[in-house]
């Protein structure tokens, strides 16, 4: 009973190896994909309702393993240690473009190649509905008066809401006390309970609560007011200056190991192309308070050095405390 | 009214759900079963599968699952004492006892009925006081989470046997062993030594696996020869007036887990805890002293972790705010197919909340059905001999360890855990208290820092936070109260009034 | 409480004393977090929780004085032997050993053919020959764990 099995197995093992050099019909197995952040995260949501397109265009299954931890350093680590076949793909968001500068790891998207840059989310800064704020000036004079007395929701050095932060006290100064939540989900719930003032979320996080009148949008970080959220002004109207950072927001993406032979990175690159541009996964991004971007390529590259150099300068502008290195001494041009 | 009704009756009266409820708990079953293979993570391969599907098929296959999922837990703990589930941790402290007293078919007969008993109360909770239950919910604020953990420090006592110190030990050591990888505020990296593998953390089920099961079969390597029980599978299914002696605890356990579970910080985990430790602290006669095979302290964590299911529903369905990370999952799920959980979703689309409600009672059914179902086949698991167990529990551990992430440095810590766990059980530790520690360390933490932030850092208010507000002020009582009376100090107490 | 003495076991008391040093290194590595003692940062929670892992250590051992040593053992040199004999048994280290190679070997010689060979060797040590049976349980515990893991539920193995 065990004969034949093991000679399967030795075939199997062989197979593996072969892969490598033997691109002709790949894919000839299954993809395992590595999702940087939790199960019910907005990447997660976003990885898992694109990939059955991908299956259906490259005729395989994609395994999707969630492996977060370390604002997804632990993610990124697994895919760019695995063999460079094209058989493992990250799904990640934005922070690692971040990562050096706040020294949590020396890599970067840069140690990678972009298959495709799927979307980009919008912010948009929340409060309670009993909150006295109207608007994020009202909000922004009221803690110039009393410094340290708000408390703004957070996620952590490199999260969304810290680099916001960092952002406006890049252009102005916002001195408020930091509670930090172990994610958007948490944040929210201590938001509708009151126990927290404000915080900076993804639009994808916020959007039903603000439209259920559980809670309300203080800004856009935007410079023209959304369609989607009528009645919530840009941030701009508070803070003018910080047009020069916009348009800015978190984003998700599809990465492969940089030495992937290219013919695969192009097999993919096609694939996500079209399924991102696929009406259903259209809706479904609409829907969940994202724009599409679907870009690959030089233009990704493109994308993602310019996301790099806004974010980072800002924060070392705004001498955000996370900030240990400063972006010139890790080449990051200024934007 | 009546569409309430069809939709409440939806699942029951269409043969297609009716069979995916099924499956789903069959399945379920054997997932939670497994040690490793998570709920949350059947959940999250289901989205993929069931993409294309019709949104009430892909909710019903969840629902099956993850109350199938919950209940199985109990079976591994029962049998090997290797929890499949954090939350059938508690199950292991008298379950394996029984096991090994012959009476495995009797301890996963009754788990099972208490634990149909319990989903049953959690969905009636959820049913009639959903939009009051989250409304309360939301009231405890960071610092009324880090008094619960406090109040789960507690029960430190309930679990250390012998030796308290050691028991307090045991719980730092979990809590520590919680507390490595990257800082949730400052994402500096703490007690990781240097190492990138750390950074993510430890996951608990590795330490669970690890000193629960490794352990265990490192433990029993030094009783090879011994013959294993026979067991009696005759007495499967508890007699009913054994059930109807533990209605009573196993109402109170189940509030206890329903209230548990809709708290969006907590889960079926810390309310199993909580139950087994009010099921020791109120029984005053259990059937056998609880920890070796008592029947209450069986009854307590099955009913509360099953009824926490329904309680995770109440934020999710009402709010769009997830109860535990199997709801988190759900809510991923009823995005991708289109639908905006939120405090919307109940008001836009009813039959969402009554279709899960009528699911739950549903899969509660199938439970009773197929939790009644393989138990004699599997109760002889306990009679097969040492010298092939032991081998095959430490396979189980390794596949269990490597599915969570797929990354074989865990389990390797696994294995460490296990060693550890051997010498510590030697040297008279309990586990208990170590995965007490794992699981609120980190809650702990977080919910000091948070609390502490909130009132910009200064201690004073924080003390004065916790008694300025009426939920607070009840929790900061409860605590004072079982301090007093569970520590040297109530002797003290009671000496120097009798003095007076 | 009863007035008997409980008894220490072989080595209980070396290893209270090494819960105790690992308690003070995880003192200086959680100490090492902020540099400093903080109400509210990184390292205010590992810091206190090495205390209490500190405090109760020395509670263990200050317990040590209540307790006396198994009349049976006689002298030091005697405990380190019903320690070893304890706890050094020939087939708990064989299937220690075993399993740290097993676990080693999983990384280059696939999950599947390393469970083979480490059920088959322990399984026929364990119950002294009986090669046959031995290679056809493993074999069906290969099966249930291929068709579980692999089949319906696609866990990725090694």
């Amino acid at each position: 009973m065990f004969k034949p099995l093991l000679t399967s197995l030795a075939v199997a093992v062989g197979s593996l190896a072969v892969a490598g050099s033997a691109l002709a019909d790949y894919p000839e197995r299954n993809i395992q994909g590595t999702i940087q952040w939790g199960a019910g995260g907005a990447t997660d949501n976003v990885a898992r309702s694109l990939t059955p397109h991908v299956e259906e265009i490259l005729d395989t299954t994609i395994v999707l393993t969630n492996r977060p931890g370390g604002t997804g350093v632990i993610g990124m680590n697994h895919v760019m240690r695995q063999r460079a076949d094209g058989y493992n793909l990250l799904y990640g968001a934005e922070n690692p473009q971040l990562y050096p500068l706040m020294g949590l790891a020396d890599f970067t998207y840069d140690d990678m190649h972009a298959v495709n840059i799927i979307g980009q989310g919008l912010v948009v800064i929340a409060a309670h509905p009993n909150s006295p704020f109207d608007t994020f000036a009202e909000l922004m004079e009221y803690a110039r008066e009393n410094p340290g007395e708000l408390r703004m929701g957070g996620t952590g050095a490199g999260g969304l809401p810290s680099t916001v932060h960092a952002m406006i006290n890049a252009v102005d100064e916002l001195d408020v006390r930091d509670v930090t939540f172990g994610g958007d989900g948490p944040g929210v719930t201590a938001l509708l309970g009151e126990h927290i003032d404000f915080m900076p979320l993804s639009l994808s996080a916020v959007a039903e609560q603000i439209r259920g009148g559980r809670l309300k949008g203080l800004a856009v970080l935007t410079s023209e007011e959304l369609e989607s959220l009528p009645g919530v002004p840009p941030i701009t109207q508070a803070l003018p200056d910080i047009e020069a950072f916009l348009p800015w927001g978190p984003f998700w993406g599809v990465f492969v190991h940089q030495d992937t032979p290219d013919d695969i990175k192009s097999t993919l690159e096609d694939a996500y192309e079209q399924a991102v541009a696929g009406d259903e996964f259209q809706e479904f991004l609409t829907n969940f308070g994202g724009a599409t971007l679907n870009l690959s390529g030089d233009e990704a590259q493109a994308y993602l050095d310019n996301w790099q150099s806004v974010t980072a300068w800002s924060m070392h502008e705004a001498e955000a405390e996370t900030v240990k290195v400063s972006p010139e001494e890790l080449g990051i041009p200024r934007p | 009214m009546s569409d309430t009704f069809s939709f409440l009756l939806m699942a029951w009266l269409d043969p297609g759900l009716l069979s995916l409820t099924a499956l789903g708990v069959l399945a379920g079953i054997y997932i939670g079963a497994i040690p490793g293979l998570s709920v949350t993570m059947a959940v999250s391969i289901l989205i993929s599968f069931t993409f294309s599907w019709d949104i009430n098929n892909a909710l019903a296959l969840m629902v099956g699952i993850y109350v199938g999922g919950v209940y199985g837990g109990s079976r591994t703990a029962i049998l090997l004492n290797i929890p499949g589930a954090p939350s059938a941790v508690v199950t292991a402290f008298d379950g394996y006892p029984l096991a090994q007293r012959g009476e495995a078919g009797r301890a996963i007969g009754l788990s099972t009925v208490m634990s149909v008993i319990g989903g049953f109360i959690g969905v009636a909770v959820l049913a009639g006081t959903a939009p009051y239950l989250s409304d309360l919910a939301l009231q405890f604020a960071p610092r009324d989470y880090f008094l619960i953990a406090i109040m789960g420090l507690l029960l430190v006592s309930t679990l250390s046997g012998k030796s308290l110190a050691r028991g307090i030990f045991s719980v730092a050591l979990g809590s520590t062993i919680g507390l490595v990888g990257m800082d949730m505020v400052t994402a500096q990296p703490r007690l990781t030594m240097g190492s990138m593998e750390l950074l993510g953390g430890i996951h608990y089920v590795v330490v669970m696996i690890g000193l629960f099961g490794v352990a265990e079969a490192f433990y029993q390597l030094h009783n090879m020869a011994k013959v294993p029980v026979k067991q009696n599978v005759d007495k499967i299914i508890p007699p009913l007036n054994m059930v109807l002696k533990f209605l009573p605890l196993s109402i109170r356990t189940s509030i206890i887990g329903v209230v548990v579970g809709a708290l969006p910080g907590t889960g079926g985990d810390i309310a199993s805890l909580f139950a087994y430790d009010h099921a020791k602290r109120t029984v005053k006669n259990p059937s056998s002293p609880f920890g070796e095979g008592a029947y209450e302290g069986l009854v307590a964590p099955e009913t509360a972790n099953n009824a926490a299911v329904g309680g995770a529903y109440v934020p999710m369905l009402t709010l769009g705010m997830p109860g535990d990370a199997v709801t988190a999952v759900i809510i991923g799920a009823l995005v991708i197919h289109g639908l905006n959980p939120g405090p919307m979703l109940m008001i836009e689309t009813p039959h969402i909340f009554w279709f899960t409600v009528g699911n739950l009672a549903l899969a509660n059914i199938f439970l009773l059905i197929f939790g009644m179902t393989g138990i004699k086949v599997f109760s002889k698991v306990v009679e097969i001999p040492k010298a092939i167990l032991i081998p095959l529990i430490l396979v189980l551990c390794v596949v269990g360890t490597y599915s969570i992430n797929s990354n074989m440095m865990e389990v390797y810590w696994m294995l460490g855990f296990g060693i550890l766990g051997y010498w510590l059980k030697v040297y008279g530790f309990q586990m208990g208290p170590i995965i007490l520690g794992v699981i609120l360390g980190p809650l702990l933490d977080e919910t000091y820092r948070q609390a502490m932030s909130s009132v910009g850092d200064s201690s004073s208010d924080f003390l004065l936070a916790l008694v300025a507000n009426p939920l607070s002020l009840a929790l900061t009582t409860v605590i004072t109260l079982v301090l007093l009376g569970n520590t040297p100090l109530k002797g003290w107490i009671m000496a120097r009034f009798a003095r007076n | 409480m009863s007035k008997q003495f409980e008894r220490v076991q072989a080595g209980e008391k070396a290893f209270d004393w090494l819960l105790l040093l690992f308690s003070i290194g995880v003192l200086i590595e959680a100490f090492r977090i902020d540099g400093e003692i903080r109400l509210n940062s990184a390292g205010s929670f590992p810091v206190g929780l090495a205390l209490v892992m500190l405090a109760s250590s020395v509670a263990i051992l200050f317990s040590h004085r209540r307790k006396r040593r198994d009349p049976r053992i006689r002298s030091a040199r005697h405990e380190a032997e019903v320690f070893l004999h304890e706890h050094f048994q020939p087939h708990i280290v064989i299937f220690s050993v075993v399993a740290v190679l097993y676990l080693a070997a999983i990384v280059w010689a696939s999950f599947y053919v390393s469970t083979f060979v480490f059920l088959a060797a322990l399984f026929i040590y364990f119950r002294q020959g009986k090669f046959i049976s031995s290679l056809i349980i493993t074999s069906a515990a290969i099966a249930v764990i291929y068709g579980l893991f692999t089949m319906v539920f696609r866990v990725y193995l090694p």
